[in-house]
């Protein structure tokens, strides 16, 4: 089993990362174990008194940020396990390569809030320095 | 009074934008505690709760915009005042803690109270912020009011979405707040004569984006360094990471 992580923020070229996956997983000797994650921004820490209704919030939006890369992966019959958490993006990923014993991470070269000229986003910049594990990056 | 000449003067112009920004911040947050807390009641009760919580939240602001444009001319409450601005910064910039939850909002008067609480906290920011940035003009005062009042009416939405799709404006934010801060705390008048004395580079005057002064700077680059520090540490002190979607039924 390989297992792979794919950060997805929604963005069409975390779209087309999980795409990739899809199409490449044949090529694969192993069968891949497949983590989709996405990993929603914190409120300020200025909220007070609402953190259920917070953390419900995050939830949906996960869903929502994840529902296309699901709805690809549904059609092609491929099975994955999916994951939403809160906090800053790049330490999260890190938490769960570490925690999942996650082998590679395949994702999109720039994201959604990514700064238009820039070759990579700073999230995945921030990912390829933080993490042992090979990086493949889809443009 | 001569509010024609005063809009003139570029002064008048850097006030007005960082009190929109703060406004936007400081308005919104509060905006979204009220969205969030209305959020676990039947439809009808919504409209109710948010009707009231926006309400005390407008009619806080008011009061306590007199209330502090007078207090702030005592001697050490624009010290205190600049350390609770300081301290709000910082917090800005961390995540949302889990800890002081009353239980959940499931009914209307525990959804009030928790709207209540929060709205006295966060006004009381927001008008600090609004009246250190006014620097005595009662145009920017007046302006600045009026603009967090659909903040915090209707803020809640676009707050969250603008906040999703670009975190930079909170710590633009965080930053002009720290720069309120750091002017505020060196113009106490208790303080204001020793800084001069003992710390004259402080209040020199940069020409850099409309004449900053070092006390801005300082605290805006203080509140920015110290806030994303205590967030990366919280960050990886985090031993519970969770994930919300584990109990989600995931495909077979």
């Amino acid at each position: 089993m390989l297992r792979v992580l794919i950060p997805v923020d929604g963005s069409e070229n975390a779209d087309r990362a999980v795409g990739f996956v899809i199409r490449k997983a044949p090529l694969y000797k192993e069968p891949l174990e497949i983590h989709l994650l996405n990993v929603q921004h914190p409120f300020p820490g200025t909220i007070r008194g609402v953190h259920k209704e917070a953390e419900q919030v995050h939830h949906e939006e996960g869903l929502k940020a994840l529902a296309a890369a699901r709805k690809q992966l549904d059609a092609a019959g491929v099975k994955y396990v999916f994951h939403i958490s809160v906090g800053e993006v790049p330490e999260v990923i890190l938490h769960y390569v570490t925690d999942r014993k996650i082998q590679q991470i395949v994702m999109g070269a720039r994201g959604l809030g990514t700064v238009a000229g820039l070759l990579l986003g700073s999230v995945t910049t921030k990912v390829l320095h933080l993490v042992e594990v090979p990086v493949l990056l889809v443009k | 009074m001569d509010f024609i000449a005063e809009i003139q003067t570029p002064l008048f112009w850097a006030g007005l934008m960082t009190i929109i920004w703060v406004n936007i911040i400081l308005s919104g947050d509060n905006a979204v505690v009220i969205a969030l807390a209305a959020r676990s009641l039947p439809k009808h009760q919504q409209n109710k709760a948010v009707f009231w919580g926006a309400g005390a939240a407008v009619i806080l602001r008011i009061v306590l915009t007199i209330v502090a444009v007078e207090l702030l001319k005592y001697p050490y409450l624009k010290i205190i005042g600049g350390l609770l601005l300081f301290w709000i910064a910082v917090k800005l910039l961390m995540p949302e803690d889990g800890g002081d939850d009353i239980e959940s909002s499931d009914n209307l008067i525990q959804a009030i109270k928790t709207i209540l609480i929060a709205d006295l906290v966060m006004s009381l920011d927001n008008v600090i912020a609004v009246a250190a940035a006014a620097k005595g003009s009662i145009l920017l005062l007046v302006l600045g009011l009026l603009i967090s009042i659909p903040l915090v009416i209707f803020g809640a939405t676009l707050l969250m979405k603008l906040m999703e799709r670009y975190p930079i404006i909170v710590v633009i934010g965080a930053a002009l707040i720290g720069a309120v801060a750091g002017e505020m705390l060196v113009t106490d008048p208790v303080l204001i004569n020793w800084v001069h004395a003992k710390m004259p580079w402080m209040d020199i005057h940069v020409p850099l984006l409309g004449e900053l002064s070092w006390a801005q700077i300082v605290g805006a680059v203080s509140v920015v360094v110290l806030g994303k520090w205590l967030a990366a540490r919280a960050e990886r002190a985090e031993t519970k990471v969770v994930d919300l979607a584990a109990g989600d039924q995931q495909a077979k």
